[in-house]
């Protein structure tokens, strides 16, 4: 579908509509140019209706629009209910756009010839462009071919992704898993009419013999460059491309409402974890940092990152916090879980808890107690997805390395993480449990427990889930989408400065110095976490000192100095150590753990945050 | 004078000429001998040594610059009980001592000695006897031309005997059960369930990487065990690998070429690769003529290698067992096209060249270890972490030992010395569980001599 993106100037662009279509609540924002530069205004939000009785997306689209309007005072939508543009002085916008994840988003299955080369390259291609991968088919998946081909028949997804062979490399084994595919006659989830979209992203000597497989009623065969024209390089842009293509075409068009939706946008539909994505990314290279954000909702866990210009995304099925969150206890284990929380609970309560926030996934905690324990497994969660993730994003597999004598005893194999928590500058955390918080400092301290990031970092959530917006506006304004990522999505909760190694409990761990908008000097010993307190707009230089064997950016035992800036919780030095590790005994875990949270002030009773409200709210 | 007169003094002349003439070849036995000649079967052989000891000759010592010395040394005579049965016991040896005896006028001439030894020393290690046999010793002075001492004799003569325990080695008994309880332990401990970590090895961990490239690219996996039979340590470690190889090979339906060297190494790895195909349940998927002989020559192997590198371009290549001068120009040639390399070799000589031009190179015992840590099996897993304990038993002696030898000559205490010695002599040496006295003695007496030494003495003054 041909949008009028290059027809848009942005120059021109001053009122911006965007909405966001999730499974349950469609959510709308405005941005407007304001003195000078781009910020968002109001928001406002409805029910999704894509399900019967409306059967309509559009509906819920205007239903958030019009209380937008109401909230501007601007008139954004005609009497014939349609979105009104370009904009005047009082009335419409410049541009509407929108992401979707509703109906459950965008489903995709994968299949390569080894799973951690071709299939692995597949799989980053369907995560990277917003969809969920339901399974991975590889010739080394250790399943019998009738056991792919059940599985196949068994999935319903919105389309299927086949890579396989560098160019000139293995014909055989892609058409081997064309014909399990083509046989098993997969079924989409919208339309008995429809037909399967196939992307054929492998071997380009390959492709005449794939298409003779698919040469049949029931399949749409679409062709690009293969994702892996030789082992040492991906090229994964045209299949990502051609994913977003089929989402519009096939996927959307199918779902009630998206073609009349589809009309009033001026840009292409994006999934919303594509968006997300491409925020990230936008963000990183605009201004030359590491970032990693997650996005924890109540089913699953998806972890965004950008390393060295390197996107990654994983989405963990089975890690959330109401309908997985009794696997988030199993995986992680119910002794891990309570190592978080500061006091004894007894355990079969705990599972009757558990059990009840998955069957009433919308319940929130009531008491103090309850909601330690639902941050307790929130850690464990994200630890988990984050783990999971470091996995995934990796360098690629099956690539020849240049030695020398030097490298006798340091050799290292490909695949492995690149994923740096001592690089990375920025960590923005989003999904009910974070953004939702009583006190920014549980937010705060729950992202540096999870993800135990290293050396100096800044801390943020995107308190209204704004990000999917500001995603699909980046594709027509990026520097918009940056002013407004920078200025109105994200909360900055502050920097934290920890310590890499294992330090000795009690003895000097660094020894800081700050200058600046907040001057301070002293020492964290080994264990100890100490708040210092940096208003939303200070700035300051911090110059650390580490202790032998300990690394806080440019190796064990070196000064390092850096920027940092405050936010709504403050300045975080964690003497703690990397890895974290707690006392195994209980009544000690109990003690450690109460005196981190006492140290941060997580959860002050009588003095509850107010300050959670987004900009603009 | 008549003419008897004269016939006595030519018989005169003549007797006289005669015995000037004799004692021109006679011995001098004008020596003071040696004496309490004792002799002893030595300690801890396999029945082969003897002992000999005496006091010294009071001729033993130096004269003044111009006359020199009148004793240069001693020499050692033996008797052999021609019986062969030998003498058991000492009351047996006292009663035949009479049977195995030097005759009073020994014929120094006539008569070798077994052995000798230069003046100032007082024992000689005859190495020469057998195990069983009784001798009597007797060791006489001699001195410059023919000039000896009487025969000083053993008084008892002695029996070589083989003891079955060297207890001069007690160290080694203990550090091996000590090694071997560890390897016992850490067996036990991995059968129970215990986890025994072992460090990644790259170059292992690497092979399903190397075989999923060769799949990708539509390529053969080349595996060469080296250029040796099957009889060397290091083709057997190969082959272990190679079993590794071709189950992946077989889990990744990937080509798998094994040309050998040698006809035995071929059956061999046939038999390894044809059980991992079925081990996967591919044995429609092995294919025999894929494990081919190619010749025993060194560089008509190489030469041959290089042919099928060149033709079928292979996207992974394996070297494991032992090569020579070929490592270089088989790795630089799979280099050349492009293919990943994982070799593994205990060859000192030519691990450098496999680690500049392969991606991942196994050294020594981590080749070796290969077959534990690709196995996971207990019992290997437990021997190795055991045998690495004995590394550290050694690794740590050595050490201690240099800092103690070090300590020991640079700042000369007594205690330094002895450990030093007791490292040296009894934990790694023969001397037992316990000091040996001399040596102790020794050092007091260098450490006493030091001491004596006028101060500022090699100074400038």
């Amino acid at each position: 579908m041909d949008h009028p993106m290059s027809q848009i100037d942005p120059d021109q662009l001053k009122v911006i509509l965007a909405t966001d279509c999730g499974s349950t609540t469609t959510k709308a924002i405005l941005i407007q140019y304001v003195d000078g530069e781009y910020r968002q205004t109001h928001r406002g939000e409805a029910p999704t209706t894509v399900e019967k009785p409306f059967a309509n997306v559009t509906a819920g689209v205007l239903n958030s629009v019009s209380e937008i309007g109401e909230l501007a005072g601007r008139r954004l939508v005609d009497d014939d209910g349609h979105i009104i543009s370009p904009a005047t002085e009082t009335e419409g916008c410049d541009i509407y756009i929108s992401t979707s994840s509703a109906g459950g988003g965008l489903q995709m299955m994968v299949a390569g010839v080894i799973a951690e080369m071709t299939a692995a390259s597949a799989k980053r291609a369907a995560l990277g462009a917003g969809s969920i991968v339901m399974d991975v088919i590889a010739a080394n998946d250790g399943r019998r071919p009738h056991d792919q081909i059940q599985r196949i028949r068994d999935l319903r997804p919105d389309m299927i992704l086949i890579s396989g062979g560098t160019d000139g490399g293995t014909t055989d084994k892609v058409v081997q898993i064309a014909e399990l595919i083509a046989p098993a006659k997969p079924q989409p989830r919208f339309g008995s009419s429809y037909e399967m979209p196939i992307i054929y992203a492998g071997n380009k000597e390959a492709r005449d013999a794939v298409s003779n497989v698919f040469n049949e009623d029931g399949f749409d065969l679409q062709i690009v460059d293969n994702l892996r024209p030789v082992l040492e390089r991906e090229n994964l842009g045209p299949a990502r491309d051609k994913i977003h293509d089929i989402f519009l075409e096939h996927v959307m068009a199918q779902a009630p409402g998206y073609e009349q939706l589809m009309e009033w946008t001026g840009a292409p539909i994006m999934p919303t974890p594509g968006a997300v994505g491409d925020i990230l990314q936008t963000v990183a290279r605009l201004q030359g940092i590491n970032v990693v954000g997650v996005d924890i909702g109540g089913a699953t866990t998806d972890v965004f990152s950008v390393f060295d210009d390197t996107f990654n995304r994983t989405v963990s099925a089975n890690l959330g916090m109401s309908y997985s969150i009794s696997n988030v206890c199993a995986e992680a284990t119910m002794a891990n879980v309570l190592r978080w929380v500061p006091f004894d609970m007894d355990e079969r309560e705990l599972r009757n808890h558990v059990k009840n926030k998955m069957i009433r996934p919308t319940t929130i905690p009531q008491t103090r107690e309850a909601l330690m324990f639902e941050q307790a497994v929130a850690r464990e969660a994200l630890r988990l997805a984050y783990k999971q993730h470091k996995e995934f994003a990796t360098t690629l597999k099956g690539v020849q390395q240049q030695r020398t004598v030097g490298d006798t005893f340091s050799q290292e194999t490909g695949g492995m993480t690149i994923v740096d928590n001592m690089k990375l500058d920025l960590l923005v955390a989003s999904g009910g449990v974070l953004s939702h918080a009583p006190r920014m400092h549980q937010t705060a301290m729950l992202l540096i427990d999870a993800f135990e990031p290293e050396g100096i970092t800044m801390l943020a959530k995107d308190s209204i889930f704004m990000m999917p917006h500001l995603g699909v506006l980046a594709s027509v304004h990026p520097q918009a989408a940056e002013q407004v990522f920078e200025r109105d999505c994200l909360v900055y909760l502050g920097t934290c400065v920890c310590a890499k190694g294992t330090p000795k409990p009690g003895k000097t761990c660094f020894k800081y110095q700050l200058s600046g908008d907040c001057t301070e000097s002293g020492e964290i010993a080994g264990g100890e976490l100490k708040l210092i307190n940096m208003g939303m707009d200070d700035h300051a230089t911090i110059s650390v000192t580490p202790a032998r064997g300990i690394d806080l950016g440019n190796g064990p035992g070196k000064k390092v100095e850096g920027k940092v800036r405050g936010g709504s919780v403050g300045l975080i030095l964690d003497g703690r150590g990397r890895p974290l590790s707690l006392p195994e005994e209980r009544a000690a875990c109990q003690k450690t753990v109460q005196g981190w949270l006492d140290s941060l002030d997580v959860y002050q009773e009588d003095n509850e945050d107010k300050s959670t409200e987004p900009a603009g709210a | 004078m008549g003419m008897t007169g004269m016939m006595k003094a030519v018989l005169v002349l003549f007797a006289m000429a005669v015995l000037s003439l004799s004692q021109a070849f006679a011995v001098d036995i004008t020596l003071s001998p040696p004496s309490n000649v004792e002799t002893e079967d030595a300690p801890n052989d396999v029945g082969t040594q003897v002992w000999v000891r005496w006091d010294a000759s009071l001729d033993d010592v130096e004269l003044d610059q111009s006359s020199g010395r009148s004793l240069l040394g001693y020499a050692i005579y033996r008797k052999i009980d021609e019986t062969g049965s030998g003498l058991e016991s000492t009351a047996e040896m006292a009663t035949n001592a009479s049977e195995l005896s030097f005759s009073a006028n020994f014929d120094f001439q006539g008569v070798q000695p077994i052995g000798s030894v230069s003046y100032g020393r007082t024992q000689f290690l005859d190495e020469n006897v057998e195990n069983g046999m009784t001798y009597l010793y007797a060791v006489a002075a001699t001195g410059p031309g023919d000039t000896f001492s009487p025969l000083a004799v053993a008084d008892l003569p002695v029996t070589a005997s083989m003891e079955y325990f060297n207890r001069g080695k007690l160290w080694f008994l203990l550090i091996m059960l000590a090694i071997s309880g560890v390897i016992i332990g850490f067996v036990l401990y991995a059968k129970r369930g215990g986890i025994i970590k072992v460090r990644p090895i790259a170059g292992l961990e690497a092979v399903s990487e190397a075989v999923g490239r060769a799949t990708e690219m539509g390529k053969p996996v080349l595996f060469v065990p080296g250029i040796l039979d099957i009889n060397d340590i290091q083709t057997v470690a190969g082959i272990t690998v190679l079993a590794n190889v071709a189950k992946t090979a077989a889990q990744y339906d990937a080509q798998l070429r094994v040309p050998t060297a040698r006809s035995l190494v071929m059956t061999t790895a046939r038999e390894t690769v044809e059980s991992a195909y079925l081990g996967e349940g591919r044995p429609d998927a092995y294919n025999e003529d894929n494990i081919y002989y190619l010749t025993d020559d060194q560089f008509g192997y190489t030469a041959g290698v290089q042919g099928v590198m060149v033709r079928e371009e292979p996207a992974a290549c394996f070297y494991m067992g032992a090569f020579y001068a070929e490592s270089l120009i088989l790795a630089e040639t799979a280099n050349s096209i492009g293919a990943i390399q994982i070799a593994g070799t205990a060859m000192p000589s030519q691990l450098p060249f496999f680690v500049a031009a392969c991606d991942y190179t196994l050294i020594g015992e981590e080749f070796f270890a290969a077959s534990a840590y690709l196995s996971n099996d207990p019992e290997q897993l437990g021997s190795l972490k055991g045998q690495d304990i004995g590394k550290i038993i050694a690794a740590g002696l050595l050490v201690v030992g240099c800092v103690l030898a070090t300590i020991a000559v640079t700042n000369g205490s007594r205690g330094a010395r002895i450990a030093e010695l007791y490292i040296k002599d009894n934990i790694l040496g023969a001397d037992g569980l316990v000091p040996n006295a001399n040596k102790v003695a020794e050092i007091d007496a260098a450490m006493e001599s030091q001491s004596q030494q006028p101060l500022g003495k090699g100074g400038d003054s």
